[in-house]
C-alpha cells in the first residue's frame, strides 16, 4: 500500500504546512485512499451502531479536541488517519469479523494465535532476565558526557550570573528574600533536564489508548517556553499505563460511567467519615475484595495517597519497615510520615533480605535492643522502572520463617499479571490471603484513578479508622467508582442472579450492617470468583461480553502476548533490557543521557510516530538511563512489529545493541513471533 | 623449592614489565610529567606529607566504598551473634498483630457513618431509606449534581475516556488540565496554577517542595492535619504562633529575626503557613494583616484556602476576594477543587516560578497520575458557573446568616467559626458550673513558647465525653431528618488535640427555610442531649 509521509512528521511543523495538507486532503486523489475511506466509513458505522446510546455530538471516531470539534479538525484527523494505520486498520476487516472497539483506542486483532497466558511456571524458581552490563566504553563515555554537561552548566551559570543577572534572580537572594530554589538544588533541572525537556510533559488530548493525539509544540528559547503550534499528531502510544486497554471513550465501561454521571453527578461531597460515603463506595470496596480474593478492601481517591496515607496507619515508632531499594516514592513518603525505622535491601536480592532480617531481628531496635513491635516488608509486585517482579515464592517462605508482615504494592501488576489478572499472587499461584496487605491502584489497568488496600477485615477496618484517608481526604468520585466497578466486573465476568441465587444477596447488604457479607464471600467462592450481578449497581448497563467474561479474557491474553513478544523481540534484536519476560513494562537501556532525547525525538518523528517515555537519574541510577515501554492489551501484533522495526532502526543509529548472544534480523523476529512467545525458554 | 623460586622470578619479571608499561603509558598522558615532577619534589621536601596524602587517598576510597545504609555492623551498638543464637532469637520473637482489632466504640463509630444511596446533594436519600437535609457534605455552592456540569463531563468522557493513565510528565498532561490550570489562575488572578489529583495531598506536597532543611516556617498552632504532615516531611525549622493571633505572629517573627541576627546565620527561605478558613474551627485569617507582616519581615506566605475557596467572596474566589487583596500577594495559594468546585483534586496558584518549581519538585504531582479528564472539565465548568452567577454566593451567605441567627443564641453551643464561614463548628458550651476553671490563670500575658506546638494555656476538655455527646447529637438530628457530622479527627495523631465539634457545611442549594429548619433541629438536639446531663 502506498504510504505517504505523515503530514506532521516534525514537531515544529509550521501551521501553513498543515493548511496546505488539509486542502490536498479533501481531494481523496488516489484509489488506495478511496478504498481506505470506504473501509473507514464501514468501521465507523459499525461502531456507531454498537454505541447507540452515545450522546457524543462529534463522530465517535474522530478524537477531536474538546472545545471546538469543527469540521476542520475532523478533516485534519482523517487526512492523517488514512495513511499510517493508526486510526483505521490497514487491512479492512473481513465480513465475518466484527470489531466493536475504536481502532485508535483499542486495536482490532482477530488472530487468535496472538494470545498468551501470563503465568509463572509452577515448580521453577523465579528469575528475572539477568542484568547485563554494557561494554566498559559505554559506561566511560556515559560518565564523561555527564561530566561534560555538568561542567558546561557550571560554566554557563558562572558567566550568566555575572552578565545576565535578570535571568538568575529567582536563584539568588534578592531584596531580603532568600532564593526560592537555590541554584545548587535546581542545577540538575536547569542544566540537564531542560536540554531535553521536549521529551517530557508533552501535552496530549483525547483517549490515551492504543494511540494518542499529541498537541505539537516547539520552542525558540531552548525549551524554556514551549509554544503550541496548534497542530496535532496521532502517535502510537506505548507509554501510557493502560495495560488492559480500559482507556476508552466507547464501550461498556464508558457507557456505565456515562449512566453514573447522569445519575450521580461528579461529586461525592467530602471525606468518607464526614458525609462523603455513597452506596457506590461500599459496592466498589466489596467488589475489590472479591476481585483480590481477600476478606475486605478499602479504596482511596488517589494512588499516591493510598500509600502515603495508609502506611502511617500500619506502622509507627518502634516498628521497622524493610523496603526494597527501588520502591516507589509514595512508599518512602508514607514510611517517613509513619515515624517507623527503615532499612533497605538490594533490589530483589533475597539473600540480602534474609541477611537483613536475621540482623534486625537479632539486634532489635537501635541502641535499646528492644525487640521490634512489628516488621513490615514492603515490595512492589512489578517494579515500574525495572520490569522485574517481586520474588514472591521466596518471600513467602521467608515470611513463614521470620514472621514479618508483607505489604505488596501492586500498582502496576494488578490486572496486568497472572492468568486471571489478579496480580503477582495470581501469577505465582500464591494465596492472596497469605499476603497481609495487597495494595494497588486503579490508574493503570482499570483506566480509572485512585487506589485500594485489600486484606483481612480486622486490618482494613483498623486502617479505615487509623489511616489518614478516610478521616481527611476527599472520597472517590462516582464516575471513577463506576469505572472501577465496570472494568473489574468485566475482568471477572458476572454471575447473573438466575444461575446462583443464594450467594448474592448478602453482598448487596451494606457492610456496616452485616459482617457476614465479607466472610460469606471468601468462603463461598474460590479465587478467582465472578462478580454476582447483585453486587453491581442495579442501574449499570451490562453488555454480554462483560457478563461472560470474554472481554476480560480477551484483554488479558492479548496483553500477555504483547508483553512477551516485545520483551523477547527486543532481546533477540540485541538490546539490553531489564525485567521479566511477562512484564508489560519493558525498559530498554540507553545509558547515555544524550541518547534519551535523540531516541525520543527519532521515535516521535517517524513516519508512524511513536511516543516513548525516557527516564534517567534521579528515577534510575546515573548510568542506566532508559526508555520504558508500557504495553497494552489494546496494541495489535502489527503495533509491536512497528515498535520493533523502529527500535531496530533507531538502535542501529544510536549503537544501542550491546547485548551479547545470538541476534535475529527484525523480519525474522516478526515472522516467528508466535514461536518466540510460546517457547518456554527464549529460543 | 626451585619451582617456587622460578615462579617468584616470573612474577617479579611480570611486575617489572607491567610497571614499565604503566610508566610509559602514564607519561603518554599529556601533563603527566608535571604531576610526576610535583610528586617527586614534594616527597623530597617532606616525606611525611607523602604518607599523609596516601592515607588520605585510602580514607577517601574507604568512605566511597562504605555501605550507605545506617546501622551497619560496625556500629558500636552492634552485638555479635553466631548463627545458632540468631536462629533462636528469630524463633523467640513474636511480633504484635499487624492491626489491633477495633474496640466496640470504634466499631460503633464506623457503623454510624451515614451512607448516601444515589447522588449526594442538599437532600440525599440515606441507606435507611430516609431523605434528609444535608448539612454534612461539602457542597457550598450547590454545584454537585449540576446538569451543565454533568453534560460537559459526559462529553469529555466520550472524547478522553475516564483515566488519564499516566503522570503529568509522561503523556498525562491533557489539554483539559492545562485549561483548568489556566482557568484557576485567571479566576484568582495569579500568573499560573498547578493541579494536584487529590486536595488532601496538595499542601503536604507544596510545603516540602519549597521548604528544605534549615529553612524557617512560622505556622499557626491550629493548622489542619495536611499542613502538619507537610511540615513534618519538609524537615524545616518550625516556629508556632497562637491560633489566628496576629500579635503572636508578629512577636514570633520578631524573635526569629533576632535569633538569626544573634547567630549571624545566613539568609534562608522563610515562610508563614496558615489557613484562610481553618478546617479545625472555621476561624478566618486576617489576610491584610498577614500580607502586611509577611512583607515587613520578608516572608513568603503559604495560604491553605481549601475551605474558603468556593465559599467566601463575591464570586467564591476566597479570602483574596473577600478582603480585596490581590492574589499575587499570596505566594502560594492552595485550594481544593473537590470542596470548592464539587469535583476532585487540589491546586496551588502562584507565580510562574512557584508553579514550575512544583512541576518537578511537588512529590504528589510528579509521582501521581493526573486527574481524570471528566473531573477536570467539571471543575472548569464549576469556575465558569461561579464567575457568571454571583447570586450563588449571596444565597450561600444568606443561608449562613440564617443558620447562625438560630445557633448563635442557642444554649449549650459555642461557635468559634467566623460569621461568614460556610463551615460552622459547634462545640459544647458547658453550663458555667461544670466549666473546668482554666480561664482564670491565663491572664498572665506571657507569650507561648514558639518552639513548641503546644500553647501556654491549652484549653481543657474531655475529648471522649464530648465526642460521645456530640455523636448523640448527630444521631438525634438524623432521627429528625437532618444529616450533620462530627468533625472527625485522628485522636493521638494531631499535633494539638482539637476540641471536638459538630461541623455544619452550609450549602446554597438549600432554601432559607430548610436551613432554618435544620438549624432548629440541631439546636434542639443540643438542648436535648447536653441539657439532659444537667
Amino acid at each position: 500500500m502506498p504510504s505517504r509521509p505523515s503530514p506532521i512528521a516534525f514537531q515544529s511543523a509550521p501551521l501553513t504546512q498543515s493548511i496546505f495538507k488539509k486542502k490536498s486532503a479533501s481531494g481523496l486523489s488516489t484509489a488506495a485512499s478511496y478504498l481506505n475511506a470506504v473501509s473507514a466509513a464501514d468501521a465507523r458505522a459499525r461502531t456507531r451502531g454498537s454505541a447507540a446510546s452515545s450522546t457524543a455530538s462529534t463522530p465517535a471516531l474522530s478524537m477531536s479536541s474538546s472545545a471546538t470539534s469543527s469540521s476542520e479538525d475532523t478533516v485534519l484527523d482523517e487526512r492523517q488517519d488514512f495513511t499510517d494505520g493508526l486510526s483505521y486498520p490497514r487491512t479492512p476487516p473481513t465480513s465475518s469479523q466484527v470489531f466493536t472497539t475504536v481502532h485508535s483506542e483499542f486495536g482490532h486483532c482477530g488472530n487468535e494465535d496472538y494470545r498468551y497466558t501470563s503465568r509463572h511456571r509452577a515448580g521453577t524458581p523465579y528469575e528475572s532476565y539477568p542484568e547485563q552490563d554494557p561494554p566498559y566504553y559505554i559506561l566511560l563515555t556515559t560518565y564523561i558526557s555527564y561530566l561534560l554537561v555538568i561542567c558546561l552548566g557550571h560554566l554557563r551559570d558562572f558567566v550568566g550570573k555575572r552578565f545576565r543577572h535578570v535571568n538568575y534572580r529567582h536563584l539568588l537572594p534578592w531584596n531580603g528574600y532568600a532564593a526560592l530554589n537555590s541554584d545548587f538544588d535546581s542545577f540538575y533541572t536547569r542544566r540537564l533536564k531542560l536540554r531535553i525537556d521536549d521529551c517530557f510533559s508533552h501535552p496530549v488530548t483525547g483517549v490515551p489508548g492504543r494511540t494518542i493525539m499529541l498537541l505539537d509544540r516547539y520552542s525558540t528559547d531552548y525549551n524554556k517556553t514551549m509554544i503550541p503550534t496548534g497542530t496535532r499528531t496521532r502517535a502510537l502510544n506505548i507509554s501510557s499505563y493502560n495495560y488492559l486497554g480500559f482507556a476508552q471513550g466507547n464501550g461498556p465501561c464508558a457507557d456505565a460511567v456515562e449512566t453514573s454521571i447522569e445519575r450521580y453527578g461528579v461529586s461525592s461531597g467530602g471525606t468518607r467519615l464526614e458525609g462523603g460515603t455513597l452506596d457506590l463506595h461500599q459496592q466498589a470496596e466489596a467488589l475489590v475484595a472479591r476481585f483480590m480474593g481477600t476478606e475486605d478492601a478499602l479504596i482511596s481517591s488517589m494512588g499516591f495517597a493510598t500509600n502515603s496515607n495508609i502506611i502511617p496507619g500500619l506502622v509507627n515508632k518502634g516498628c521497622l519497615v524493610i523496603s526494597d531499594e527501588l520502591n516507589h516514592a509514595s512508599i518512602r513518603y508514607g514510611v517517613r510520615l509513619s515515624g517507623a525505622n527503615v532499612r533497605m535491601f538490594k533490589h530483589n536480592d533475597m539473600q540480602a533480605l534474609e541477611r537483613l532480617l536475621r540482623e534486625v531481628i537479632s539486634q532489635g531496635q537501635p541502641k535499646t535492643h528492644r525487640p521490634w513491635k512489628k516488621i513490615l516488608v514492603i515490595v512492589e509486585g512489578l517494579f515500574s522502572m525495572e520490569g522485574t517482579l517481586a520474588n514472591l515464592p521466596v518471600i513467602m517462605e521467608l515470611k513463614k520463617k521470620y514472621k514479618f508482615y508483607l505489604f505488596v504494592d501492586e500498582a502496576h501488576s494488578v490486572g496486568a499479571m497472572g492468568p486471571n489478572g489478579r496480580g503477582v499472587t495470581d501469577y505465582f499461584g500464591v494465596d492472596p490471603n497469605s499476603v497481609d496487605i495487597l495494595m494497588g491502584t486503579f490508574t493503570k489497568s482499570f483506566g480509572a484513578a485512585g487506589g485500594y488496600i485489600a486484606g483481612k477485615k480486622a486490618v482494613i477496618d483498623r486502617l479505615r479508622i487509623q489511616g489518614h484517608s478516610f478521616t481527611y481526604a476527599e472520597s472517590m468520585t462516582p464516575p471513577v467508582l463506576t469505572q472501577v466497578i465496570a472494568s473489574m466486573a468485566s475482568i471477572m465476568g458476572i454471575t447473573m442472579p438466575a444461575e446462583k441465587p443464594h450467594s448474592s444477596p448478602s453482598l448487596a447488604l451494606l457492610r456496616s450492617s452485616s459482617n457476614e457479607a465479607a466472610l460469606a464471600m471468601s468462603e463461598a467462592d474460590v479465587v478467582p470468583g465472578t462478580a454476582p450481578a447483585s453486587a453491581l449497581p442495579s442501574w449499570m448497563p451490562l453488555s454480554p461480553v462483560m457478563i461472560d467474561g470474554s472481554d476480560g479474557r480477551h484483554r488479558l491474553s492479548r496483553l500477555a502476548f504483547n508483553a512477551r513478544y516485545l520483551n523477547r523481540g527486543l532481546r533477540k534484536l540485541g538490546f539490553i533490557t531489564y525485567g521479566n519476560d511477562d512484564s508489560p513494562v519493558v525498559p530498554l537501556l540507553l545509558f547515555h543521557p544524550g541518547k534519551m532525547a535523540v531516541f525520543s525525538r527519532m521515535m516521535r518523528t517517524r513516519q508512524i510516530p511513536i511516543v516513548v517515555v525516557v527516564v534517567a537519574y534521579p528515577a534510575t541510577p546515573l548510568v542506566t538511563s532508559r526508555v520504558r515501554f508500557c504495553l497494552s492489551a489494546s496494541h495489535t501484533k502489527e503495533d509491536i512489529d512497528i515498535v520493533l522495526r523502529a527500535c531496530d532502526e533507531v538502535g542501529e543509529v544510536l549503537d544501542l545493541k550491546q547485548a551479547p548472544g545470538e541476534r535475529w534480523p527484525v523480519e525474522e523476529i516478526i515472522s516467528r513471533a508466535v514461536e518466540i512467545v510460546r517457547a518456554p525458554k527464549m529460543p | 623449592m626451585s619451582s617456587s623460586l622460578q615462579s617468584l622470578e616470573l612474577l617479579l619479571a611480570f611486575l617489572s614489565r607491567s610497571y614499565t608499561t604503566l610508566e610509559t603509558n602514564f607519561y603518554k598522558i599529556p601533563g603527566s610529567a608535571v604531576v610526576a615532577r610535583y610528586v617527586k619534589s614534594s616527597h623530597q621536601n617532606d616525606p611525611g606529607r607523602t604518607l599523609l596524602e596516601v592515607i588520605l587517598i585510602i580514607f577517601a576510597i574507604r568512605t566511597l566504598l562504605q555501605s550507605r545504609t545506617r546501622g551497619d555492623q560496625s556500629g558500636k551498638h552492634f552485638i555479635q551473634f553466631d548463627e545458632k543464637e540468631i536462629d533462636e532469637l528469630v524463633e523467640e520473637w513474636t511480633p504484635e498483630p499487624l492491626a489491633q482489632p477495633l474496640t466496640p466504640q470504634e466499631q460503633a463509630d464506623l457503623a454510624s457513618v451515614p451512607v448516601i444511596v444515589g447522588p449526594t446533594g442538599p437532600k440525599p436519600k440515606l441507606a435507611s431509606g430516609k431523605t434528609v437535609i444535608n448539612l454534612a457534605s461539602y457542597n457550598f455552592t450547590g454545584l454537585a449534581g449540576n446538569e451543565e456540569i454533568k453534560a460537559s463531563a459526559v462529553d469529555t468522557l466520550r472524547k478522553y475516556g475516564l483515566g488519564s493513565c499516566g503522570p503529568p510528565g509522561f503523556y498525562g498532561t491533557q489539554d483539559v488540565h492545562i485549561r483548568l490550570e489556566q482557568d484557576i489562575a485567571d479566576f484568582l488572578g495569579t500568573e499560573a496554577a498547578i493541579l494536584y489529583s487529590q486536595a488532601f495531598a496538595t499542601i503536604s506536597s507544596v510545603i516540602p517542595a519549597f521548604g528544605k532543611r534549615g529553612d524557617v516556617i512560622v505556622a499557626d498552632r491550629g493548622v489542619n492535619f495536611a499542613i502538619q504532615k507537610g511540615l513534618q516531611i519538609s524537615r524545616c525549622t518550625v516556629r508556632w504562633y497562637d491560633h489566628n493571633d496576629m500579635e503572636s505572629l508578629e512577636h514570633v517573627l520578631e524573635t526569629v529575626e533576632k535569633e538569626r541576627k544573634k547567630r549571624r546565620a545566613p539568609l534562608t527561605r522563610r515562610f508563614i503557613v496558615t489557613e484562610g478558613i481553618f478546617d479545625n474551627d472555621g476561624a478566618m485569617a486576617d489576610l491584610p494583616k498577614l500580607v502586611e507582616l509577611k512583607k515587613k519581615y520578608k516572608y513568603r506566605l503559604i495560604l491553605d484556602e481549601s475551605i474558603s475557596f468556593g465559599s467566601v467572596g463575591r464570586t467564591g474566589r476566597g479570602l483574596t476576594e473577600l478582603y480585596n487583596v490581590p492574589a499575587s500577594e499570596v505566594d502560594m495559594l492552595v485550594g481544593s477543587c473537590a470542596t470548592g468546585l464539587a469535583s476532585a483534586g487540589g491546586f496551588c496558584a502562584g507565580s510562574h516560578i512557584v508553579v514550575n518549581h512544583q512541576r518537578i519538585n511537588g512529590t504528589s504531582f510528579v509521582f501521581s497520575a493526573s486527574m481524570p479528564a471528566a473531573l477536570t472539565v467539571a471543575a472548569s465548568e464549576g469556575i465558569n458557573i461561579l464567575r457568571n452567577t454571583p447570586s450563588i454566593l449571596s444565597t450561600l451567605q444568606e443561608n449562613i446568616r440564617a443558620v447562625r441567627a438560630i445557633l448563635d443564641r442557642a444554649d449549650y453551643i459555642t461557635i468559634p467559626s467566623h460569621p461568614a464561614s460556610a463551615t460552622i463548628h459547634l462545640q459544647i458550651r458547658w453550663p458555667t458550673l461544670q466549666l473546668p476553671m482554666h480561664a482564670s490563670h491565663s491572664s498572665s500575658n506571657k507569650p507561648s513558647n514558639p518552639l513548641s506546638v503546644k500553647p501556654r494555656d491549652p484549653p481543657q476538655f474531655d475529648v471522649e465525653l464530648e465526642e460521645r455527646l456530640l455523636q448523640d447529637i448527630v444521631e438525634e438530628a438524623l432521627s429528625q431528618g437532618v444529616m450533620v457530622t462530627r468533625a472527625k479527627r485522628l485522636r493521638g495523631q494531631e499535633l494539638v488535640e482539637v476540641r471536638p465539634s459538630i461541623r455544619l457545611a452550609v450549602t446554597a442549594a438549600l432554601s432559607r427555610k430548610d436551613c432554618e429548619k435544620a438549624a432548629s433541629v440541631v439546636k434542639a438536639a443540643f438542648a436535648k442531649v447536653v441539657g439532659r446531663r444537667r
